[in-house]
């Protein structure tokens, strides 16, 4: 793997570089419409010429927009009598360049790998990720939300980011990541890292290890009939509003729902995002709805991230960047429900 | 799709109700009333039953003009339903108006079912208005420029 | 010396564990600590030891009263679909509310939701509400650790600062400018009442929207809601939605797209504000749970203003009239109806 060092300057020019053959996002600092033509919410186009600032931990829209899109379109078609195209349902074109997207943290990046998971022979998810550079930078600090140690991540991990970019003194050593990473550092002119920064940089990572938990791994082997079961879930449930706001920010919810949309003749086929916490997600045709109840509906989104999805995949379904911790309206802290859970006789 | 240049004609969604407005309208075309043909009527039991779900749904789905039309104050076949209709329509104007949809829009009238000359000068007053104002933009649904949004990203 | 809030938590504690004791109550709904600086939980304490819990500051942001008709079923006697009522008097429900909160009880009263004689309105005096999102703007992206809550300011700490800032200047925007934060319903009174507030113009922000061009007003709208994700927290927060089914989940017809599009997020920010005409109490509490800060209240606030200018009425101020939709007179102003062109044509 190549290492390269760079100064905090340098790294605006690449910017600069890259923007002129890709569209490159970065995390927006000011108010960003969800909706905006060239955007994803929550990012903004740069171009390099203003100096790269980045939030203090994970940037507050998470990088989930880019491979799974609120919406993606899947199919387009029309309705008009003499259309040419009438009973045709299309694949909208695609954009063929790649993305580049800077200022993703470790625990974003290891969202993508888990997402990756479930999503292994989804087209439209394996496309996007094909199509999309991921330029990591490490954290030099965290937020008091931050968890991702006791997840199996650690806030100089690399996984899953194409080039990641680490704090020296002076400036940043680039670690390669990924052919598609070489591939954007190609044609630059970038002095190798010195031996000393990037053996500091390891030693670092070892400490971190060192300190990361597995105390949760524990979970896996327990029963889940007595997790399902647990006291714990009644005042959470109660508390709980059932809003969408947990699963829409959080990086590894991966859950979505098609429906056609047709407007004056011209309809699409669309994927967009659906939430656990909503009553018609698990809605039946018949009118029965298994999880009814909000305590049902609560219990499902934590037992999913923390047993469900371990029990099919190994890792949690979660990266432990803390943005539901921050954002829910009622206080469900994630980190209390782990607690709360290891507790359970 | 609607352009201005090319001799366009709005089209204006009518809620009327079943017991005035609706006869009305009747009354108009049975007297030879001349009005526009731009209205599209809906027909429905009161002015009371047409909701904000479906003014705002027309607008969306491309109506140029949104006209609900019911019984006169005191008149109404169910004895107060434009009564109700009226409060819910003066806040629902109002907060159109607010969030900058145009006035002129959406519009609310009362006419009997004896008022077809009435009826008549209604529909011609609120088309007049639409045409002034163009082509609806604000609050339409349109598919086409998200497919280019979505290109782009 | 105790701050004022911190003897309010006290008698909270206090009468929530005489009342569970004394079995007056079966729960009683208000809030407990939460797990970051100026965050509470919503608690519900069924049990007299349970009450320690509980507590009360600045910070307390939800309405309460979303949880009560949940609440008051939960303590019924199970019983299915077709069961008959159980007889006799069902378990009551302690509920803690400020003025707002309890004119939102009044508006469940109004509408059935709520049985008068099912609640314990332990009514708290107001004091107006932290925003955290503009305790947080003062400091500019660092991150808050710690807040020490004094009676007129606040003690903000983070890694490498601690400031103090005073305590009205970051209250919400709607507590700000309340005019009736003393609680309308009271059975247990908790603290010190608090008086009415002139305010000379509670609709300041309002008026000045109105002010601008419809061209400008349109800007506004259509920028303050693209940010949206369509999460429904203020819908869900809101102590007057509880529809079984809401507008923007019917299929048949389909009133809003479910993705997001500018459009659809706009008509269910209208729609939604809408529903609440008549029966918006101002507490603030969708704008609070916002992810993205949207400042939605306007509509409501908006409506709110019409419906005091047209018909006089305050929603949540009188238990026994009607809402103001589901009434009329005579002579509601009907200015802005289609003029008839005959009359105008004859000089009327």
């Amino acid at each position: 793997m190549k290492v390269f060092k760079i100064t905090p300057a340098e790294l605006d020019a690449m910017i600069q570089e890259w923007s002129k053959a890709h569209p490159v996002y970065a995390p927006a600092l000011a108010k960003q419409p969800a909706a905006s033509p060239d955007c994803a919410p929550g990012w903004s186009r740069v171009d390099g010429n203003a100096p790269l600032t980045l939030p203090v931990g994970p940037p507050p829209a998470s990088v989930k927009t880019f491979f799974f899109p609120q919406p993606e379109t899947l199919l387009t078609y029309t309705l008009e009598n003499n259309h040419p195209d009438k009973g045709l349902m299309r694949e909208p074109a695609k954009s063929q360049g790649i993305q580049v997207v800077v200022g993703v943290r470790p625990c974003d990046a290891r969202s993508v790998l888990l997402n990756n998971l479930p999503y292994q022979e989804d087209p439209f998810f394996q496309a996007n990720r094909q199509r999309t550079a991921l330029i990591g930078f490490t954290c030099e600090q965290t937020r008091s939300t931050c968890f991702c140690t006791q997840m199996g991540g650690s806030p100089l991990g690399s996984e899953g980011l194409d080039l990641v970019f680490s704090r020296t003194r002076d400036g940043f050593i680039v670690e390669v990541g990924s052919a598609k990473g070489e591939a954007l550092v190609a044609d630059l002119d970038l002095a190798p890292a010195d031996e000393s920064e990037i053996s500091a940089l390891a030693a670092r990572r070892q400490e971190e290890v060192k300190a990361s938990s597995t105390e949760l791994d524990t979970l896996k082997g327990r029963e889940l009939g007595k997790l399902y079961d647990a006291p714990l879930w009644q005042p959470l449930g109660e508390s709980c509003i059932n809003c969408g706001a947990c699963t829409f920010i959080c990086p590894t919810c991966y859950c979505f729902d098609i429906q056609d949309e047709v407007v004056r003749g011209q309809g699409r086929r669309i994927r967009y995002w659906d939430s656990c916490m909503f009553p018609l997600y698990s809605l039946h045709t018949s009118g029965h709805n298994p999880r009814g109840q909000k305590v049902q509906r609560t219990r499902n989104r934590f037992l999913h991230k923390l047993k469900y999805f371990p029990d099919r995949f190994g890792p949690f379904s979660c990266v432990g960047c803390g943005r539901c911790v921050q954002d829910c309206p009622v206080n469900i802290d994630i980190r209390e429900v782990m607690t709360d859970l290891l507790a359970v006789e | 799709m609607n352009d201005q240049s090319t001799n366009w004609e709005p089209k204006i969604i009518a809620f009327l109700c079943n017991w005035c407005s609706y006869a009305g309208a009747d009354l108009a075309g049975v007297s030879r009333f001349q009005y526009p043909s731009n209205i599209r009527i809906v027909r429905v039991p009161c002015s009371g039953r047409v909701s904000e779900n479906m003014i705002m749904s027309a607008l969306k789905s491309g109506a140029d003009g949104i006209l609900v039309s019911g019984c006169h104050p005191g008149d109404c076949h169910y004895i107060s339903g434009n009564y109700f209709a009226r409060r819910r329509f003066a806040l629902l104007s109002n907060l159109l108006d607010f969030i900058g949809i145009e006035p002129g829009r959406v519009s609310f009238s009362w006419v009997s079912a004896s008022e077809g000359e009435q009826f008549a000068e209604v529909v011609q007053s609120v088309t007049e208005k639409v045409k002034a104002l163009g082509p609806a933009s604000r609050l339409v649904k349109k598919i086409d420029a998200l497919e280019t949004a979505l290109q782009v990203a | 010396m105790p701050t004022i809030n911190e003897t309010v938590s006290e008698e909270i504690r206090a009468q929530a564990r005489k009342l569970l004791e004394e079995g007056t109550v079966a729960a009683v709904i208000g809030y407990a600590a939460g797990s970051l600086p100026m965050t509470v939980k919503p608690l519900v304490v069924r049990s007299p030891e349970d009450c320690r819990k509980l507590i009360w500051n600045t910070f307390c942001v939800l309405n309460l009263a979303n949880y009560l008709p949940a609440t008051l079923k939960s303590v019924e006697p199970p019983r299915g679909p077709r069961d008959p009522k159980p007889e006799g008097p069902l378990p009551k429900v302690a509920i803690c509310a400020t003025g707002c909160w309890s004119r939102n009880i009044v508006v469940q009263i109004q509408e059935h939701q709520v049985a008068r004689d099912r609640v314990v309105v332990m009514g708290v005096g107001s004091r107006g509400m932290v925003s955290k999102r503009k305790v947080q703007a003062l400091f500019d992206g660092r991150e808050i650790l710690a807040v020490e809550e004094g009676d007129h300011e606040l003690v903000i700490q983070g890694a490498d600062f601690s400031e103090t800032i005073n305590r009205w200047s970051v209250v919400r925007d709607n507590c700000q400018t309340c005019t009736h934060p003393d609680p309308v319903l009271v059975d247990v009174r908790i603290g010190e009442p608090v008086s009415e507030r002139k305010n000379p113009n509670p609709f300041m922000q309002v008026d000045a929207l109105e002010q601008k061009s419809g061209d400008e007003r349109w800007a506004w709208f259509t920028e303050e809601f693209s940010t949206c994700i369509r999460c429904y927290a203020c819908r869900n927060a809101c102590p007057l939605c509880y529809c079984p089914t809401c507008f923007v989940d019917d299929a048949k017809p389909q009133w809003v797209g479910k993705s997001l599009d500018a459009v659809d997020t706009g008509l269910f920010h209208i729609l939604r504000a809408y529903h609440c005409a008549g029966r918006c109490t101002d507490c603030g509490t969708c704008e609070t749970v916002c992810p993205k800060g949207i400042n939605m209240r306007m509509l409501t606030k908006k409506l709110n203003k019409d419906v005091l200018d047209l018909y006089g009425i305050e929603a949540g101020m009188q238990p026994d009239a009607p809402l103001p939709l589901t009434t009329y007179t005579m002579d509601d102003p009907q200015k802005f109806m289609v003029a008839e062109p005959s009359a105008v044509k004859e000089g009327k």
